[in-house]
């Protein structure tokens, strides 16, 4: 018994992915793969972009890079609907009096159709050993949006598929770096699935190259928010 | 250069759009409370911006949490150096008030004339030239309130008011403007200039064209190198603007400075724009400007505060919502319950539970473990009832309380628990009453009579005002009035009782006078009418009496093996969750653990619904039993309920103070009588365990 505990010692490296989960390094190379296949045959999206975490400590001898994929300022135009939140600030605008009397050189804009902004991060999720689709949205203006309002953007499929399937649902929490509150699909079902995706698709019993791994994964998160990744990513 | 025919129009400028992201409150929160304190000095920032990039939306000069000084030396999570393409860095400043009046009563005219002096000290002194964001410096004005986590802010970009305004010779896009030629060569230099960290953030430049269509990209300090090469030499800038009529607000102090600097009557100008992270000149726009020289020196007017949807009034966020660390909490707390629900119970009603008001009776071993396994479940509104002080033996059985509730005179349990919830959970709505439980069989006197009185009507109104009701007081006899109160009310009852290494956790069934609706009569539900389930005093034959001494059940607390109560106090909270849950709720049938129709699983998600369960440690065993109500009940049984309906508060005094009133009542006595004489056979006996049944000949 000792002695193979010994022998674990010098085993190579784990596997990237075992049984559904991937390492930290899995991660990173699948990142990679994942942002320049999306590059290259994903076209009407604007890149992803890897944002390194900066370690402080260097404990860990960095050959691994921690980091995050990041696409941000996706947005879809919503029709201009009530927005009941704008709590009455019980101000008299007559604040600019004398000054500003009308200068015509101002275009004056009609409030025109909103525009809501979408963030998304793949973050690698170390107690569940999967990645972890993490997003916010909103406005203009930098206000945030809440849930209800996301759902009304997200595509009608999504919606019935974060009812259906127990495997995807919407959780509000603290984003690992960024310490404020974003939603994300919760992973506790992510290894199961992926399980299934990566059975189906090997053949003779080999496994999924890690390379794959994210493309895979994302072609069934991505649909939640309505971000296809196109056929020529999985070759 | 062209003649002027065609009529002039005044040039309008499509105004800045500010926009700041959540993360720069949150920052500017943690700088004001670690940091500033109620200094108040302005602050710079940096703002950022980048060209428009798409066609129907412009871009916003934005503020995000690395906006703010940061003196720490180590860089941030989310790095920008220079050279960001998509955050072209801008100077401003930030003025934050301490409170809303002093808010309101800010000067605005003369911060925003004091900033517009800035850029036009900046272009007469030619340091705009060198380090051109100083064109399109900001101001922005605050009033954070960090106890609500709301934000109120308005902005303000200061533009020089040209006076007689620029007029607008001609707009169009600059495809068509440009040949062919010219316009592949421009949007090359444009590219190249965007994609080199050196010039990627600088805003504004200047565009020269050669006769042979050859385009370059300068900065505006090389103006002198530009003269004469050129057929065609603009004036470009990054525009955030979407629109194809309008120029973007940077063309504004840009025209003050090719003014001042350059004494130019023409101006011809380009407002670059993007595209899928490209020039796009289909978007981008060439216009030529006319503007009259002055000889000022002074500075012009300054225009410039940001209108909120066409008013002047400030902008406000409120974001408690991911700030107020209660409302995280809570979300939390809502979301773990969620995950249960989603990943295993999907039936599981979860609004049931937040909205349910419990009335624990007793704040000691059991009533702490309840109120703990309660809060677990998210219920959020729970009463004590409790006459003593934390003792000095408490703290260690009894989960609520510290040794500080017990220093000095010690604090009222019940005080000392709502306070402990509240520091284990902030959104509790918690109350304690200090009162002590009218108990049969203690006789009292005259004088006592109003304020025992007094007691009964309060606990009948708490009763009234709660949905469940857990029994867990350490005297049998202190359960009686409650029990009796339950069963009249028709509330959920749960009582659990601790022997010294044996506990017994039960729901009483429905009061006796209650009718199923007609919904429950449909289905067939006659039979359960007649079939209640028992309460804790329908076993036994004996009316509850001063049992102070050698009842088993209920000695004190103090005496028994310590693992019980959590194991009886955590049962009688799953009881309850199984009561809430079930579609028939207190009229659900009792489930045997053993039996296999033991009740419809299907029912309640949580699985079977015991009437009552027994357990013990020496044994490590758990049995559940079936009671049904027993005609002769001196807490529960019709003949009780409606004497108490009929003669209320006399028919309390008399059993407070005459020890055989019950049974005399409920015919106990009799039965006694009869019981002397010959063996019976209890009709209703499910029960295996006749130990635990009183039986006292």
């Amino acid at each position: 018994m000792d002695m193979r505990k010994t022998a674990d010692l010098f085993a190579p490296p784990m596997d990237p992915i075992s049984d559904g989960r991937l390492t930290l390094e899995g991660f990173s190379v699948a990142a990679r793969a994942f942002a320049d296949k999306w590059k290259r045959h994903n076209q009407s999206f604007p890149p992803w972009s890897w944002v390194p975490l900066i370690n402080r400590t260097l404990l860990v001898s960095n050959k691994q890079e921690e980091g995050y994929l990041s696409l941000e300022k996706i947005f879809i135009l919503s029709s201009l609907e009530e927005s009941p939140e704008e709590e009455s600030l019980d101000v008299t605008p007559d604040f600019l009096d004398k000054e500003e009397s009308i200068d015509h050189t101002i275009l004056v804009q009609n409030v025109e159709n909103e525009a809501h902004y979408y963030d998304f991060h793949i973050v690698y999720s170390a107690s569940y050993g999967v990645p972890v689709l993490y997003f916010r949205g909103y406005c203009s203006d930098g206000k945030p949006l809440s849930l209800d309002v996301i759902k009304k953007d997200l595509p009608s499929s999504s919606v019935s598929l974060l009812l259906e399937s127990k495997w995807t649902f919407i959780t509000q929490e603290e984003h690992p770096y960024l310490n404020r509150p974003w939603f994300k699909l919760h992973p506790c079902g992510t290894e199961e699935w992926i399980k299934l995706l990566s059975q189906r698709s090997s053949s003779g019993g080999c496994q999924m190259p890690v390379e794959l791994y994210l493309v895979s994964w994302f072609s069934v998160v991505g649909q939640v928010v309505g971000l296809r990744i196109t056929l020529e990513m999985l070759n | 250069m062209d003649e002027v025919e065609t009529p002039q129009t005044i040039l309008q400028f499509a105004p800045f759009n500010s926009s700041v992201d959540e993360g720069f409150w949150h920052s500017f929160s943690s700088l004001k409370l670690d940091k500033l304190g109620i200094d108040d000095s302005p602050i710079p920032i940096t703002g950022f911006y980048a060209p428009c990039s798409h066609p129907q939306v412009s871009n916003h000069l934005t503020l995000l949490s690395e906006s703010l000084p940061s003196d720490d030396e180590q860089s941030s999570m989310e790095s920008t150096s220079h050279g960001n393409r998509n955050k072209c860095p801008v100077p401003g400043i930030l003025y934050n008030t301490n409170t809303v009046e002093s808010f309101n009563k800010l000067d605005k005219q003369s911060l925003l004339k004091a900033e517009a002096k800035k850029i036009w000290e900046d272009i007469q002194s030619g340091k705009a030239v060198e380090d051109c964001s100083l064109l399109s410096r900001f101001l922005v004005i605050s009033f954070a309130d960090l106890k609500k986590w709301s934000f109120r802010y308005w902005f303000a970009f200061p533009a020089l008011v040209l006076d007689p305004p620029a007029s607008l010779v001609e707009l169009k896009p600059a495809s068509e403007y440009f040949s062919v030629e010219e316009a592949e060569s421009v949007s090359a230099a444009c590219n190249d200039w965007r994609d080199s960290n050196l010039t990627t953030d600088v805003p504004f430049f200047l565009v020269s064209v050669s006769s042979d269509s050859k385009a370059t990209i300068r900065h505006l300090k090389d103006w002198e190198s530009c003269q004469g090469d050129h057929q065609k030499l603009l004036f470009g800038f990054y525009d955030p603007c979407h629109l194809s009529s309008n120029p973007g607000w940077p063309l504004r102090n840009y025209l003050a400075l090719i003014r001042s600097r350059w004494n130019l009557e023409t101006v011809w100008f380009f407002c670059y724009r993007e595209s899928r992270g490209f020039a796009d000149l289909n978007l981008s726009l060439v216009g030529q400007a006319l503007v009259t020289l002055s000889s000022a020196e002074t500075a012009p007017n300054s225009v410039g505060w940001e209108l909120n949807k066409g008013k002047r009034v400030p902008r406000s966020i409120s974001l408690a919502n991911s700030m107020d660390p209660t409302r995280l909490a809570v979300s939390a707390c809502d979301l773990n319950l969620k995950l249960m629900r989603w990943r295993a119970l999907p039936s599981l009603n979860l609004n049931v539970l937040s909205s349910v008001k419990c009335l624990l009776l007793g704040a000691g071993t059991l009533g702490c473990q309840v109120a703990r396994t309660l809060m677990g479940w998210g219920i959020r509104n729970i009463t004590f009832v409790d006459y003593g002080k934390v003792a000095m033996s408490n703290p260690v059985r009894q989960s609520l309380y510290t040794f500080e509730d017990c220093v000095g005179r010690g604090e009222f349990k019940a005080v000392a628990a709502v306070k402990s919830l509240k520091q284990i959970f902030p959104a509790m709505e918690s109350t304690g009453v200090v009162m002590a439980i009218p108990m049969p069989g203690h006789p009292i006197s005259s004088q006592e009579e109003e304020s025992v009185l007094g007691d009964c009507k309060r606990l009948s109104d708490l009763i009234e005002s709660h949905d469940a009701v857990f029994l867990l007081t350490d005297t049998r006899e202190s359960r009686w009035l409650p029990s009796l109160l339950c069963a009249n009310a028709n509330k959920i009852a749960i009582n659990a009782a601790l022997g010294f290494d044996s506990y017994m956790v039960m729901r009483h069934g429905a009061g006796p006078t209650t009718s199923l609706s007609d919904d429950m009569q449909n289905l067939d539900m006659n039979k359960t009418k007649t079939q209640r389930l028992g309460c804790y005093f329908c076993n036994d034959v004996v009316a509850p009496q001063d049992s102070m001494t050698d009842r088993t059940l209920d000695q004190q607390c103090t005496v028994t093996r310590p693992g019980l109560a959590p194991i009886a106090g955590a049962l009688a909270v799953e009881l309850l969750v199984g009561v809430l849950q079930h579609p028939f709720g207190i009229y659900a049938k009792g489930d045997n653990s053993s039996s296999s129709n033991g009740g419809n699983i299907d029912d309640s998600p949580l699985g079977i619904l015991p009437h009552q369960i027994r357990g013990s440690v020496s044994q490590f065993s758990q049995i559940t039993l079936l009671g049904q109500a027993s005609n002769s009940c001196t807490a529960c049984s019709e003949t009780v309920i409606s004497e108490y309906r009929e003669r209320g508060n006399s028919f309390i005094l008399e059993a407070i103070n005459h020890p055989t009133y019950l049974e005399d009542l409920t015919g106990l006595t009799e039965l006694k009588k009869a019981a002397n004489s010959f063996n019976l056979d209890w009709e209703d006996d499910d029960t295996d365990d006749d130990d635990d049944v009183a039986v006292d000949m």
